[in-house]
């Protein structure tokens, strides 16, 4: 018996030699995994498998709103990588760069060792995305295009990045005031408005942007129906609808005030019934956003809309909520 | 200038290859992610002999599988550019002729977006489109060049620069009518951009630029005396018909070739065989495969500074040969009326 146990032990010894510099050589990427690193599988919602490790530490974002939700989540130390657009919250531009979203650096982004890279389909090339497959980085894609696609994908994104916890309390508390909102603004007719993405020449969005979508939520409805995401209008169509309002983001008009002051000398504009009564609301690009301060903005609008829907002493909630109620 | 003989030829050659060699290892060495000459020696030496193991995970990822695939199509491109461009120059008798000034860059780009469009599942349909685009285009431009029956090189010019512009209208057209598509990206390739890498196998890629080129340099001693005027040629025994279209089909492959993976790279066509023809004479047994690795050489070193004058942004390649590029067009039609 010993003798044949001594056998089985040089046996052992002989296959642990044969299979050491084997394992040697399969370092890099293909690393045999530990029981800490399991990876697991997620569709995103592109429906393409991703394949990743569990409870990635390190992220790349290559969108702004990507790199909101991922703050929102409480995962903003685990952020690696941003693009050069990502500006909120301000700790995001102290993350390295990794160009823009749509010719990221490859390169960078591979330097940085992601266990996940985020794209978003709105923003990102479906190039990019092939291309860091082939490279064996895993992507997971977002394609949030409604309000409520945002809280599903907030959800979602809890839950890929191994922050589940957080994503549900997150998307309940966006629920919750989604619902709120909703109850407030209950028989009121939506305002008739003419949003404003740029004044020269005149962009507004079309009917089915996640912009259209977000106005809604805030009781307002686009005069513009163009099928196109973001159609050129002509000045004689914003007059034959007669808007409402005007509604500005901070995104593209760097002075908002001042191009509002502008309007009321421009011909045509000014014979607006909008522009003759001051009747411009302005929020902040975060409307814009498919990320949850979105609904920071949709307050704003909603507020500025239908002053009379909501009890004079509260004030629209702060950003810094949404990360407090996770708590 | 000396007369001109197959061991000069060679020699010509082997040094821009040469060049070629320096310019891409200083392309592989310099970019976000940096690694010292040493260790890119070191390590491309184990890659040459096969010690796969002895690579570091970060060489193999980003110096193996990014930054050399984008090199590899930078000389591809660089080469069928330049290439096309001295075919353009020699069937138009016109030195300024160049796909991306002729507008036949905008054709291919017509054509390899209308292929998205229609058959976006079918393999080979961006290439194939983009060079029925560039010969609609070509064939488009020679006509409108015409001028009592003759090329006239003002003609060609102004027929070119319409046609770039109407296709470029034709683009824009539809891409702000056809929503919900990969469009986004589009404007940047339109631009030349080899920051993304094509799903194309480069060794397709390849054989297709050698076939092509090979077919060109098949017509090297008669475009010779095709440049002397075409009846003149014909006297001397030149198939001049046999020669344009053979001619003809290729260079549009090429540009085909190079828009589709890459968008429209101006200028490379137009400088890189002026500089050659500047340096070692303008016959055509040796400018077309010294233009091939000068064009090379100028996309690998223009794609690199591309990629690293801003970066970790980068620039699309386009920018660069025309930022280089458009004063060189200018100097040489200023130069070329006296």
């Amino acid at each position: 018996m010993r003798h044949n146990r001594a056998i089985a032990a040089a046996a052992w010894i002989l296959l642990a030699a044969l299979a050491a510099p084997r394992s040697g050589a399969q370092s890099g990427p293909a690393a045999p995994a530990k029981a800490a690193d399991a990876v697991v599988e997620f569709h995103d919602e592109l429906g393409r498998l991703v394949r990743m490790r569990a409870s990635p530490q390190r992220i790349v974002s290559l969108a702004p709103n990507l790199t909101e939700t991922v703050f929102a989540l409480d995962l903003g130390a685990r952020l690696a990588g941003v693009t050069d657009f990502c500006d909120y919250p301000p700790e995001a531009k102290t993350r390295a760069r990794v160009g823009g979203p749509i010719n990221p650096n490859l390169e960078q982004i591979a330097a940085l060792h992601p266990d996940v890279v985020l794209a978003t389909k709105g923003l990102n090339r479906a190039d990019t995305v092939d291309a860091l497959d082939r490279l064996g980085i895993p992507v997971y894609t977002t394609d949030p295009r409604t309000v409520a696609d945002v809280v599903t994908s907030t959800r979602r994104l809890g839950e890929v990045l191994g922050a589940k916890a957080n994503g549900d309390a997150l998307a309940a508390s966006l629920e919750r005031r989604l619902a709120e909102l909703a109850r407030q603004l209950a028989g009121r007719a939506p305002r008739r408005v003419f949003f404003v993405v740029w004044l020269d020449p005149i962009i507004s969005t079309g009917a089915h942007t996640f912009l259209a979508d977000a106005l809604r939520r805030a009781g307002a409805e686009s005069v513009v129906t163009s099928s196109q995401d973001w159609p050129q209008i002509n000045i004689e169509e914003v007059l034959k609808e007669n808007p409402e309002y005007l509604v500005f983001a901070g995104m593209h008009q760097d002075d908002p005030q001042g191009a509002i002051n502008s309007l009321k000398t421009r011909p045509g504009w000014s014979s607006l019934a909008a522009v003759r009564d001051g009747h411009f609301a302005v929020v902040s690009d975060a409307l814009d956003r498919p990320a949850p301060r979105m609904l920071d903005a949709i307050e704003e609008l909603a507020h500025q809309l239908h002053p009379d829907a909501f009890p004079p002493a509260r004030p629209p909630q702060p950003a810094s909520s949404i990360r407090r109620s996770l708590d | 200038m000396r007369p001109l003989t197959g061991k000069r030829i060679l020699i010509i050659c082997a040094a821009l290859a040469g060049v070629l060699l320096l310019v891409v290892l200083l392309s592989l060495r310099f970019g976000t992610w940096s690694i010292s000459f040493y260790d890119l020696a070191v390590q491309l030496f184990h890659a040459a002999i096969g010690h796969n193991d002895q690579l570091t995970s970060d060489f193999r990822l980003i110096i193996l599988n990014i930054r050399w695939p984008r090199i590899l199509l930078a000389i591809i491109v660089g080469a069928s550019l330049s290439v096309a461009g001295a075919s353009f120059q020699a069937l138009l008798r016109n030195p300024l002729a160049d796909p991306y000034v002729l507008g036949v860059s905008s054709g291919a780009a017509l054509g390899s977006i209308l292929s998205l469009i229609w058959a976006e599942q079918l393999p080979g349909a961006t290439p194939f489109g983009a060079f029925i685009g560039a010969v609609a285009a070509t064939a488009a431009v020679y006509f409108l060049g015409q001028r009592g029956g003759e090329l006239d090189s003002y003609m060609l010019l102004l027929g070119g620069i319409i046609a770039a512009s109407f296709l470029s209208a034709l683009i824009m057209f539809l891409m702000t009518t056809i929503s919900g598509r990969e469009l986004r990206g589009m404007a940047f390739w339109l631009m030349g951009d080899l920051s993304t890498p094509t799903p194309i196998n480069a060794g397709w890629l390849f054989l297709v630029l050698l076939l092509a080129v090979g077919a060109i340099y098949s017509t090297a001693a008669d475009l010779n005396l095709l440049l002397g005027g075409e009846q003149e040629a014909m006297h001397l025994g030149v198939n001049v018909v046999r020669v344009k279209l053979v001619v003809f089909l290729a260079a549009s492959v090429l540009t085909g070739l190079a828009v589709s993976v890459s968008g429209a790279i101006g200028y490379v066509g137009l400088m890189v065989p002026h500089l050659i023809r500047l340096f070692f004479g303008s016959d055509y047994r040796l400018l077309i495969p010294a233009t091939a690795l000068g064009g090379a050489i100028a996309v690998v070193l223009a794609d690199t500074l591309a990629r690293t004058l801003v970066s970790p942004t980068q620039l699309p390649v386009g920018a660069m040969t025309a930022l280089v590029g458009a004063p060189v067009f200018i100097f040489l039609l200023r130069r070329n009326k006296t």
